[in-house]
């Protein structure tokens, strides 16, 4: 075990705030969640340069990314050393995993390959900075796979407790209820790309055995970014070479003296190096003209290739079927596609914070550029009227934060009846289900009073639902809850004009 | 007549005239009470107090279930769930009257922690010693031989299924495919499974549960009643406050009382008439004993 350094209890403290933050991303008894994971990504600054080049604007949002990327140019690559969570994961792990030899193919402008295709990604329109960075690399595997694995287990449990003990299992309920209230989610959901998303943090795991925190010097892009940023810094430190006599920085530094020279855009700031020097040498100083030896940016190429590569990226992978596209259903208040897949970080947030468990990431329905992007399946979760919280919980206003009386107008989609599946019509049998369910105030689904034949030739009443497209906000609940086995005989299908209820139609006046 | 030929006749009628004799053993006329006022938790417990008080209903120790609507995300002022002060003066009743226990849930329709927390139901009973608000667990469904005219098993929930009581207290709202939506519909609550699919022959299949898990006190809630959009509701417009609440221990002259404040008739509502064919109660307001208080 290390000794706990200044650096490694402000780690593990912000490991515990990330971990403290993404238990809190979920409903838990109030309209609005005051604190969220999101902050994380707010002041994210791969996310913020992401945001700027694809949405061409600045949002208010992401100022503390802002103070973050001015705190770098001052202080150097802090954030990797004190704060990022996976960086702290991969220290924890670090001492448990034997090394082997660095891996060559990483060496060398790799992270810069992978870091401006991102962002020149971005400013062709797509924002793809989220896949990799890793924030949203560590909340995706959190909340598609860990968390539910958790949740699913300690609920199972419980579930075969009572098997057990059938209602003695009452004397634990209190128990039980702390935990699933405040610890578990409240739902049991499997999300696709589950595995992918726990595969990701695994490899990023495994990549510790060819080298110390091997993602974040040779691959992360926000790492990257901040390196950048760092190069900068107002202090330096000194010596910037290994000592001919003593070279113990060389094991010491997890990041930054892979080589003779120190480099200056891996150092993450940790202090090991000035803790432990025998000598007394090492030493971080306010120096702010010292001479970099390094040229400052790769070379060139690396530009060229990444601006080509980002357009390729946007143009190749944007095939979706037809069939996807009509059942393409983001949150709600989101209303252009375009801007969507400018501004949204494929954290997850909005996924792990839905109340009915509605969204799940796009695996390939929104194109392969789309991919962990949110989308709404209705038929396994709808959209509950009164809440507004994925609005909230988005770190880059994607889905907007809207007030409920505005996101109950905003619509996702419409809802459509299929009359080979709906009971009323197929089967001549009442229902109504969806009718009931529908929230709107005035109904949008609503029904006629029909006198017909029944199979047995009998005159018998039946209630035919229709649709009102100018009062259904595609909210899904008539989807969720139609009673048809398998396929429901109403289901919500994306619209090309996400326009809003009128007020008009909303609250009264009769369409 | 002396008194041995009298009991002689008497002996006789009860071959032939099985019904005077129900008629004349019913000083049974069902009991209904409707009590008015502003105070929902004072009418609440005049109601009870008038068919007799909690004491009939519930023994001491009893293992009290408490069923309201709060199927909806939506506040009391918008009359789709039960109000919380008419549950509570229920539960307090239930716990006057010596109940070991007394559980309050519903399977809600929509996220069962909005419901409970914006039904003001949560609220309202959080202090409460011995009262627990529980969310459903699919676990405690079980199948349960219904054997009636269109459902032969369904899952009903455990806990009210091994209560000593059951008391039922539904709002008195409009529904678009029975009318309005009162106690028997009330019970939809503890059933498991699919249930939408019932819908299709909804009265039959309705008086089946409720003839398989029976309200031994039904308690509508018509503080205000929601006369159209229902069972959700959402607009105020659609809330008429009647300030009643109505008791008896008969579920089908509770929802037929409850039936005539929309202005409709009993007759015309599928569940009570088929929750009064299957002999769960009387239908007939003219045969109910109706105290107003």
């Amino acid at each position: 075990m290390r000794k706990l350094t200044v650096a490694r209890v402000s780690q593990l403290l912000f490991l515990l705030l990330f971990l403290f933050l993404f238990v809190l991303t979920e409903y838990r008894g109030k309209d609005e969640i005051s604190f969220a994971v999101n902050s994380f990504f707010r002041g994210n600054p791969l996310v913020l340069a992401a945001y700027v080049l694809a949405a061409k604007s600045f949002t208010w949002l992401l100022l503390p990314a802002v103070l973050v990327l001015f705190s770098t140019l001052l202080l150097g690559r802090f954030f990797c050393g004190w704060i990022c969570p996976l960086g702290t994961l991969l220290d924890l792990a670090a001492k448990r995993i034997r090394k082997t030899a660095p891996v060559r193919y990483f060496k060398g402008n790799f992270k810069y390959w992978l870091l401006f295709p991102l962002l020149s990604a971005s400013l062709f329109n797509i924002n793809l900075a989220g896949i990799f960075d890793p924030i949203a690399v560590l909340t995706r595997a959190l909340t598609f796979f860990f968390y539910p694995l958790l949740g699913d287990t300690i609920r199972q449990g419980w579930v075969g407790l009572y098997g057990i003990m059938g209602d003695k299992r009452d004397v634990l309920a209190p128990a039980y209820g702390i935990v699933r209230d405040y610890l578990l989610p409240f739902r049991e959901t499997f999300y696709p790309l589950a595995f992918m998303s726990a595969l990701f943090l695994l490899v990023i795991l495994f990549l510790e055995r060819y080298e110390t925190r091997n993602w974040c010097r040779n691959i992360c892009p926000l790492g990257t970014l901040l390196g950048l940023a760092g190069r900068f810094s107002l202090f330096k430190r000194i010596p910037d070479r290994l000592c001919p006599d003593c070279q113990a920085c060389g094991q010491l530094c997890p990041t930054a003296f892979d080589r003779e020279i120190l480099q200056q855009q891996d150092c993450i700031r940790c202090m090991e190096c000035s803790l432990k020097c025998t000598f007394s040498r090492a030493a971080f100083r306010f120096a702010p003209l010292a001479a970099d030896r390094q040229p400052y940016f790769p070379e060139r190429r690396i530009f060229i290739g990444s601006l080509l590569s980002g357009f390729l990226l946007v143009r190749l992978f944007r095939f979706r079927t037809p069939d996807a596209q009509a059942r393409l259903l983001r949150p709600p208040g989101v209303r252009d596609e375009e801007e969507f897949l400018k501004t949204c970080v494929r954290c997850g947030e909005c996924m792990k914070v839905c109340l009915k468990n509605a969204l799940y990431p796009a695996v390939l329905n929104a194109g392969a550029a789309g991919v962990f992007t949110p989308v709404m399946i209705p038929r396994l979760g709808y959209c509950e009227y009164n809440c507004t919280l994925c609005g909230q919980v988005c770190p880059t206003g994607a889905i907007p934060n809207l007030p409920p009386q505005q996101k109950r107008m905003e619509v996702i989609g419409k809802a459509v009846l299929d009359k080979n599946r709906c009971l009323p019509f197929a089967k001549k049998t009442n229902c109504i289900v969806c009718e009931e369910h529908c929230p709107i105030p005035k109904k949008a689904i609503r029904f006629e009073e029909v006198m017909e034949a029944d199979m047995s030739g009998k005159q018998v009443s039946l209630k035919k639902p229709y649709v009102v497209d100018e009062l259904c906000n595609g909210c899904g609940i008539c989807e969720y809850i139609c009673p048809v086995d398998g396929k429901a005989g109403i289901e919500i299908t994306a619209t090309g004009e996400r326009t809003p209820l009128e007020n008009g139609y909303f609250q009264g006046a009769e369409p | 007549m002396n008194r041995r030929t009298f009991l002689k006749f008497l002996g006789m009628t009860s071959l032939f005239y099985h019904r005077m004799l129900r008629d004349a053993a019913a000083t049974e006329r069902p009991l209904l009470a409707a009590a008015e006022g502003k105070d929902y938790s004072a009418i609440t417990r005049n109601a009870i107090r008038a068919i007799g008080g909690m004491g009939k209903f519930v023994r001491k120790g009893d293992l009290v279930v408490v069923k309201p609507n709060i199927g909806w995300d939506r506040t009391p002022e918008q009359a789709a769930n039960t109000h919380p002060l008419v549950v509570r003066a229920i539960v307090e009743e239930c716990l006057r009257a010596g109940a070991g226990k007394v559980k309050v849930f519903d399977r809600t329709c929509n996220d069962e922690r909005r419901c409970y927390v914006n039904s003001g139901i949560s609220a309202a009973l959080k202090e409460l010693k011995n009262v627990e608000v529980k969310y459903i667990e699919n676990e405690r469904f079980r199948k349960v031989a219904i054997n009636g005219t269109v459902l032969k098993e369904w899952e009903l929930y455990g806990e009210a299924l091994t209560a000593n009581v059951f008391i039922n207290v539904p709002i008195a709202k409009h529904h678009g495919l029975t009318g309005v939506s009162l106690g028997i519909k009330n019970i939809m609550g503890v059933m498991g499974g699919n249930r939408g699919k019932i819908h299709r022959n909804i009265g039959p299949a309705l008086a089946d549960i409720n003839g398989a898990l029976k309200s031994r006190l039904v308690v509508i809630d018509a503080t205000r009643i929601l006369t159209g959009h229902g069972p959700q509701g959402g607009d105020l417009r659609d809330v008429r406050i009647v300030n009643k609440v109505i008791a008896s221990a008969d579920i089908v002259a509770a929802d037929a009382y409850a039936t005539t404040l929309f202005g409709l008739k009993p007759a015309d509502i599928s569940t009570t008439v088929a929750a009064y064919r299957k002999g769960l109660g009387e239908m007939d307001l003219g045969k109910v004993r109706i105290l107003k208080v």
